[in-house]
């Protein structure tokens, strides 16, 4: 028995917004700043936005940016 | 180019400063995103950068962040930000670093700057490509 066909529409538009919202979650998890810190042996760390070492780093970086911007 | 095995530097000598600066142009020729890099030596002193100041002591300043947050040795940092990415990378006794616009390839870049930065240590010279060869006949290009 084919599907109703108010359901392939109901089903397609469902289909559409769930791209939609992942494109959104993809975009904010890209666009989220990071650091991220590799040690000799291959060993890496990422640091969360919120943490004290992660400020000390993105402190770093921004006066890097500004040297090379100047 | 190339050199002989005794002007090469020896192992954990800075290598001179013209061939820091080729290895800067190097850099900025191999990444589109560039926004500007710099080589430092061993004690974080700036052995030359495309431009723009104060490349040594922030360079340090993020070595520092990095070996304060201490997952061991340090060998890279990739730091991004709303305003551009910042990559380090330690290297044979130098480091780099380099600023790109958001989203670049960061892979690329980390092994731009250690292909880079291993020539460099290796002394072995980096190809000049900001000048035409010269020709050999003595005749202006056309």
């Amino acid at each position: 028995m084919s599907p109703k066909p108010h359901r392939i529409l109901l089903d397609r538009v469902s289909g559409y917004a769930d791209e939609a919202g992942a494109y959104l979650r993809r975009r904010r998890q890209t666009r989220r700043p990071f650091a991220r810190v590799y040690a000799a042996g291959g060993r890496s760390v990422a640091y969360e936005p919120g943490t004290e070492a992660a400020r000390a780093l993105f402190l770093a970086a921004s006066r890097l940016i500004d040297a090379a911007d100047r | 180019m190339s050199r002989t095995k005794d002007s090469r530097p020896r192992p954990g000598a800075s290598p001179p400063i013209p061939d820091a600066e080729l290895a800067v142009a190097r850099m900025r020729e191999m990444s589109a995103d560039l926004r500007g890099c710099a080589v430092l030596d061993a004690a974080g002193a700036e052995l030359a950068a495309s431009g723009g100041s104060d490349w040594a002591s922030a360079g340090q300043a993020l070595f520092a962040a990095a070996e304060e947050a201490g997952p061991g040795p340090v060998s890279q940092v990739h730091v991004a930000t709303e305003d551009g990415e910042v990559f380090a990378v330690r290297e044979e006794g130098l480091a780099m670093v380099a600023v790109t616009e958001r989203f670049t390839l960061a892979s690329l870049v980390l092994f731009d700057m250690r292909t880079v930065l291993r020539d460099l240590a290796a002394g072995e010279g980096i190809p000049d490509r900001r000048a035409p060869a010269p020709d050999p006949q003595g005749e202006p290009a056309a």
